[in-house]
């Protein structure tokens, strides 16, 4: 199996060359055959690596530790889950995930556009290719995750460290290479454009859904990474500055510069150059992260290798990439001449630019300070170093700027905004962000940072709401719907624009959770059974400590109890968890209770089993959620400006008055029912699934739910509640005795008097009924709705165009159609 | 070139120096040392009141605690030299006999006084192992 694997790394090397070969050779000839010859041999690498994972997650499977790579990532006993995630857990692996996402990212992009840009993909797949070339040899030459032992191999696995035995964590790092990589394609594309010289914007059209799907990622991945550490590390905070933190964090600032620079190019004909560079920057950031978290080059609390042979590969490439990309772009700067100049300062294009430069000055200036310690001790001065502090103190009024220009941007026009006009669009949103400054300085917290910062989320939640107010009014007056459908057809008809106001949402919510952050409170303590710690309104009350252990780890386990003015919450159980052979790396389970206002956050930070002592630290994190719930709003504010227009067809035809409210409605009761069944979830000290010992129990644990009656019937293979523990107890207990899967489940039937107790009813007799249901109810609610759509379109179809608007919003319809025609 | 080509060259070559200057310096006076023991025990007088990061390993058996209090008294070490290190609060998961840390804090006859929350041990990475502890992986 590892010598097809390093055959198959060797063999997508040599194919991806061939691949970079006959396309450039194709595309300087024009020679189709080969270009077609290059672009098969591109999709056949993409193949190869795919076979190349699936082998990695095959050894991860069962288990061959005989290749180093699995033994040292993986045990027997992880479960199946973080074996797969073991795939990206190290170095050698995150490389082949990295290539492998690369070329499915890069044969996606090339089929889409083999016919639309057919001038630049042969460029494109050039490109891709050198870049796939360049993670494949480094493979090749240092860190082949197929490495075998050359004397016997290890019996057992060393396991994936316990601190990444974690659900974010095994799904952050996929993502964040997900939008790592994604940035390759926009890079490739923008070299296909400079080596063609096919300069006009039509690269752009190409690169832009690239460009937000990568940002998605890109957010969504750092996003967890910090759920991750706030969760995880129980340090208490999502952020530290930790060098790695911030290789993710540099193409995020690059790409959302792109993000708005690229529309200025659509609409003015400006930042051209600019735009190149950004793509070229934005990728370079991408392999500099790599390079940085991986060389040794800064120092961090990771303990990430020093690698230097790896640190002179990747700076090869890196020099290599800036020398062609920037060459290209001087070589064709006669091309990249703007067709406009700059009218005004009181512009949108200039609004885009001042937003661009800070969030260029921002990622300039977490590369600066990220590199610092490696820079002073090159410049002679010793090794000096800044800590988070200083990161907070430089970039607090950057974000507040940004935050102010997100508000800003919408409400200039393009060109020129008339001071009509701009009195028209400012005053009220001014109104709000002035008034509730005022009114939050008046409750006593202070103007800087925490006032300003909430009286400009205000602000920016004015004039977004403004925008979406007065859009949907003058659509409502043109198409005679109500608001809500002209809503819908607002956003519908320009989604880039509005789905971006709605990433705006997201952003002011993780403002609003950043401002909370100065007003976080601590306290620790030594404890015994019976004393407590008092934490504004809260007091938590030390009550035990308990010892338990399934096959994987022992648990340290503290209760306490938590009440808030005297009224009590429920009990809490932070713990220390000590995984098997890595006993000297417990990990710190969190125990938090989550709201709206502020996290209650419990660590269990050490403690002494014999007398029952307890060191608890205690922390109130203000407005915390509120990151996690904006990023979430950026995410359904990006997923909608990527939908293709079809998806609001529905939508965009003349649907029934009332047709719009009801469906919104319908739709946040489901959503409020499922709020409810969530929100039922009791945390407890047995959360730990028992680990099922036998192919029979885990198929019976999900067959059987949980009867505590307020977990919504979940299955006790996920339930997290303590009845479902005690179940998972019983269910080992009955299996350990010899019964067969029919007795037991005929144990259950009787114990609770029904089948009740199991995930489906007995497939049997009048039981089918049962089964055939959801399938009834399913089919008949795609009838209804395909029925609805058809009547719904047929009669958008005879519906005359709409009535004449009347004069009072003649002027802001001009207007409003004439942005949405150049936005989209 | 044209006069706007040159105005443009001219403000980024004045401009961006400047920038660099004021960043290098304002950056230079927040940021503190970053030393191994060696290096500092070598002539402490020197280093006396000075806020620094010291990086080293915790000496073997050297972890003491004042008993129901968060009191650590500890060494670190970097080949022949170590001093003492005194802190309170809590310490991380890793913090152990022969751990890699980085503590921050100020060097005084007395020994290294750690800020709060001043002790970081090098997290167990998903990354290879790195530095003479080889603390990552086992």
């Amino acid at each position: 199996m590892a010598s097809l694997g390093s055959f198959l790394i060797l063999t997508a090397f040599v194919l991806a060359s061939g691949a970079f070969a006959a396309s450039i050779a194709g595309a300087r000839r024009g020679q189709r055959s080969l270009i077609d010859g290059g672009t098969g041999l591109f999709h056949t690498v993409t193949a190869i690596t795919g076979v190349i994972s699936a082998l990695i997650v095959h050894s991860f499977v069962i288990g061959d530790f005989g290749i180093k790579y699995v033994q040292r990532y993986s045990n027997s006993e992880q479960p199946l889950f973080y074996k797969l995630a073991s795939y990206w857990g190290g170095l050698d692996g995150s490389l082949m995930f990295w290539v492998t996402l690369l070329a499915i990212f890069g044969s996606v992009a090339v089929y889409v556009n083999r016919e639309r840009h057919r001038l630049l993909v042969p460029w494109v797949v050039a490109v891709i290719s050198v870049v796939e070339m360049f993670f494949l040899f480094v493979m090749v030459v240092h860190n082949n995750p197929f490495e075998t032992y050359l004397t016997t191999p290890p019996a057992a696995g060393a396991g994936l460290s316990p601190l990444l035995q974690n659900f974010y964590m095994a799904i952050h790092p996929p993502l964040l290479y997900l939008g790592f990589t994604g940035m390759t394609i926009p890079f490739a594309f923008g070299i296909a454009a400079l080596a063609s010289g096919q300069l006009d914007d039509s690269w752009l059209r190409a690169i832009r859904t690239w460009t937000m799907t990568a940002w998605l990622f890109l957010t969504v991945g750092l996003s967890l990474g910090a759920l991750w550490a706030y969760e995880e590390l129980g340090w208490g905070g999502y952020w530290g500055w930790d060098p790695v933190e911030n290789a993710g964090l540099l193409p995020w600032f690059t790409s959302t510069a792109l993000l708005h620079s690229v529309i200025v190019q659509e609409r003015r004909g400006m930042l051209k150059v600019w735009n190149v560079a950004l793509v070229i920057v934005t990728f370079f950031l991408t392999i500099f992260g790599t390079f940085l978290t991986r060389s040794g080059v800064v120092q961090s609390v990771h303990a990430f290798g020093e690698n230097r042979e790896l640190a002179w590969l990747f700076t090869g490439f890196m020099v290599f990439t800036l020398v062609v990309s920037f060459g290209l772009v001087i070589y064709r700067l006669p091309l990249l001449r703007a067709r406009n100049e700059l009218d005004s300062w009181t512009s949108r294009e200039a609004a885009f630019l001042a937003n661009n430069w800070v969030l260029l000055f921002a990622a300039f200036f977490v590369l600066f300070a990220t590199m610092f310690p490696t820079l002073s001790e090159a410049l002679g001065q010793g090794r000096l170093t800044v800590a988070a502090p200083f990161f907070n103190k430089w970039l607090t009024p950057v974000g507040l700027i940004l935050l102010f220009l997100t508000g800003v941007g919408p409400l200039l026009a393009w060109r020129k905004s008339s001071l009509a006009n701009a009195t028209y669009q400012f005053f009220w949103p001014t109104a709000a962000g002035v008034v509730t400054t005022a009114a939050i300085m008046f409750v006593g917290i202070p103007f800087w940072p925490s006032g300003l910062c909430f009286g400009l989320c205000a602000f920016v939640t004015y004039t977004i709401l403004q925008e979406f107010w007065r859009g949907a009014r003058v659509r409502q007056g043109a198409t005679g719907t109500d608001v809500l459908t002209a809503l819908i057809g607002l956003v519908a008809r320009s989604r880039r624009r509005y789905g971006g106001y709605i990433v705006h949402v997201g952003i002011v919510l993780v403002f609003l959770g950043f401002a909370g952050g100065s007003y976080e409170r601590s306290e620790e303590g030594v404890l015994k059974p019976g004393q407590q710690i008092t934490i504004g309104s809260y007091t938590v009350a030390y009550r035990a400590l308990t010892v338990t252990r399934d096959a994987q780890k022992e648990m340290v386990t503290a209760q306490v109890d938590v009440s808030e003015d005297g009224a009590a919450l429920g009990s809490l159980y932070p713990a220390r968890w000590f995984f098997e052979g890595r006993t000297d790396e417990p990990t710190t389970e969190v125990a938090l209770r989550r709201s709206v206002a502020e996290d209650l956050y419990v660590v269990l930070a050490g403690f002494t089993v014999e007398t029952q002592e307890a060191k608890l630290q205690v922390k109130v994190n203000p407005l915390v959620n509120w990151i996690w719930f904006g990023v979430g709003i950026m995410l359904i504010g990006t997923v909608i400006a990527l939908l293709p227009e079809r998806a609001f067809a529905f939508a965009t035809s003349r649907v029934p008055a009332g047709a719009a409210p009801t469906t919104l409605l319908l739709l946040l009761l489901m959503f409020g029912m499922t709020a409810g069944v969530r929100a039922q979830h009791v945390a407890s000290p047995q959360n730990v699934p028992v680990v099922p010992r036998t192919s029979l129990e885990r198929e019976l644990q999900s067959q059987i739910v949980c009867m505590c009656g307020t977990c919504g019937r979940q299955r006790i293979s996920e339930c997290t509640c303590s009845t479902a523990a005690e179940m998972r107890q019983e269910l080992a207990a009955l299996t350990a005795k010899g019964l067969t899967h029919d007795e037991i489940v005929a144990y259950y039937v009787d114990k609770w008097g029904s089948q009740e107790v199991l995930a489906a009813p007995i497939d049997k007799g009048f039981n089918r009924l049962a089964w055939l249901l959801p399938y009834g109810i399913g089919a008949m609610g795609v009838m209804t709705i395909a029925g609805l759509a058809l009547k719904w379109s047929r009669r958008a179809a005879q519906t005359p165009p709409a009535a004449a608007t009347t004069g009072a919003n003649q002027a802001l319809e001009e207007r409003l159609d004439d942005e949405l025609r150049d936005l989209d | 070139m044209s006069t706007k080509a040159i105005r443009a060259t001219l403000s980024g070559l004045a401009i961006v120096p400047a920038f660099i200057a004021v960043m290098y310096t304002t950056v230079a006076k927040d940021a503190v040392y970053y030393k191994h023991v060696n290096e500092v025990m070598k002539s402490p007088d020197q280093w006396y009141g000075k806020p620094m990061q010291l990086h080293g390993f915790v000496v073997d058996k050297s972890i003491l605690q004042r008993p129901n209090t968060m009191d650590y008294r500890f060494k670190i070490k970097t080949d022949e030299y170590s001093v003492v290190a005194d802190y309170t609060g809590i310490v991380p998961d890793t913090f152990k006999d022969g751990a890699e840390v980085v503590l921050s804090g100020r060097l005084g006859p007395e020994g290294f006084k750690v800020d709060p929350n001043g002790v970081t041990a090098k997290c167990p990475s998903k990354y290879e192992a790195a530095g003479p502890s080889g603390s990552a992986i086992r």
